[in-house]
């Protein structure tokens, strides 16, 4: 690839490899810097393991297409099973279908292409959230921060991009960042309360004034 | 599209329309096949190894382009840089960067991602000309003539629309309609037409009418 700049040309292999949870997320989108569609592949190194993972499109009313580009993989789509190859895919157009995928070879590699239909693209807050995890588990969360905070720029009310980053700060020791962050993710969704109740990332100001009830 | 809400195929069931040349691109449409709406989204193939995968261009309209190799090998040339791309490369080009690929395997598929930043997605007329143009090469003018008044009902004021009814016609041998068309892509983009105009050779057989110069000249 001589001549050929670092970020505009990738071999899917050289993608940074994020274990949010369980799966393996290649950011294409991120690290291509682009604006206009989502794009991301997913990898699994062996049969059994994860490599998409199971979810809908409710939240984010996106169309997506899926498309395996090395191995098998065994998609499951509204309950219905599918083993794909290479070269082969499932466009799902209804955004409330559980889907998810096992590989079922060795070294497969999906590719994901979503967006919704009618609307500009905006960038997904989950990319920044599973962006954030390696530094947030190697206890770097000043990093883990300014992904967040560098994502709140664009969806600035984004109520789950608002309580990850609450966690964040409280983890780095940042209490009253933590909690204002909290509180107004709260104020968006009522629901985030309940979860913060649980979660251990606040067991340092579940005691403080001001902490959702 | 099934009652289901999703559909699943291989890449090697999407129909296949070569180019205008023998050694264009071959254009294999999954967004037209799949219904995918938010963005562009096609599978390109080429006629031979050697021949372009990926012709020629550069996007003048703003989208951001994303090009991965399914099967086989290219050859990418974008901007100055020239490098081989196996299986799963990805390629990102921005708008004005010109750019073309060459298949270094007869069996070579890439797939293209395309849209403007910004924008809610909308499909561009070039995939109904692109296969309009191949229905005329395998002898079927009418059904091209169909995607193409389709295609102009959608972008009455694109003058790319117009300017590609207008070669068409003008291989037809339709010199009226390819006048009227070539007329009307002038109103509605003066220059870039006139960029293309006189240098383009489906319009060799209107050179001897006397409203050539008019227009082009």
């Amino acid at each position: 690839m001589a001549g050929a700049r670092r970020l505009t040309v990738a071999h899917v292999d050289e993608l940074d490899r994020i274990m949010p949870d369980g799966f393996v997320w290649r950011p294409i989108r991120r690290h291509f810097g682009i604006r206009a569609f989502g794009v991301n592949a997913y990898t699994a190194p062996e049969v059994g393991a994860p490599i998409i993972e199971e979810h809908t499109e409710s939240r984010l009313g996106h169309e997506e297409i899926y498309l395996v580009l090395r191995g098998k993989a065994r998609f499951t789509i509204d309950g219905n099973e599918h083993e794909l190859g290479p070269g082969e895919l499932v466009f799902v157009r209804d955004p409330t279908l559980t889907r998810g995928a096992v590989s079922v070879a060795d070294d497969t590699a999906v590719l994901a292409l979503g967006g919704k239909p009618g609307a500009a693209h905006t960038v997904s807050a989950w990319e920044a959230m599973f962006a954030a995890v390696p530094a947030a588990r190697e206890g770097r969360f000043d990093e883990a921060i300014a992904i967040h905070e560098e994502a709140l720029v664009e969806l600035p009310e984004h109520p789950a991009l608002l309580y990850n980053l609450a966690c964040m700060e409280a983890r780095a020791g940042r209490h009253l960042d933590a909690l204002l962050r909290l509180k107004r993710a709260v104020a968006l969704e009522p629901e985030w309360a309940a979860i913060a109740r649980k979660d251990p990332d606040f067991a340092e100001i579940r005691r403080e004034p001001g902490f959702p009830s | 599209m099934t009652e289901a809400g999703y559909v699943i195929l291989s890449i090697d069931d999407l129909d296949r329309y070569e180019g205008a040349t023998d050694e264009a691109p071959v254009l294999m449409p999954l967004r037209r096949r799949t219904g995918f709406r938010p963005f562009g989204v096609n599978c390109f193939s080429a006629t031979a190894a050697g021949n372009h995968v990926i012709e020629r261009h550069f996007e003048r309209d703003g989208d951001e382009e994303l090009y991965v190799v399914l099967r086989g090998a290219a050859t990418f040339t974008v901007g100055e840089a020239t490098f081989g791309a196996p299986v799963g490369t990805l390629v990102h080009v921005p708008p004005g960067t010109v750019r073309e690929a060459v298949a270094d395997d007869e069996y070579t598929v890439v797939l293209a991602v395309g849209a403007k930043p910004g924008e809610a997605w909308e499909p561009a007329a070039w995939e109904d000309f692109h296969i309009a143009f191949a229905s005329r090469k395998s002898g079927d003018a009418a059904a091209a003539r169909v995607l193409i008044s389709e295609a102009l009902g959608r972008h009455p004021n694109a003058w790319q629309g117009q300017f590609n009814a207008a070669c068409f016609e003008a291989l037809e041998g339709e010199a009226d309609a390819a006048f009227e068309h070539l007329r009307r892509a002038l109103e509605l983009g003066p220059a870039d037409v006139r960029d293309y105009v006189r240098e383009d050779d489906d319009f060799t057989g209107l050179h001897a009418d006397p409203r050539w110069p008019e227009l082009a000249g």
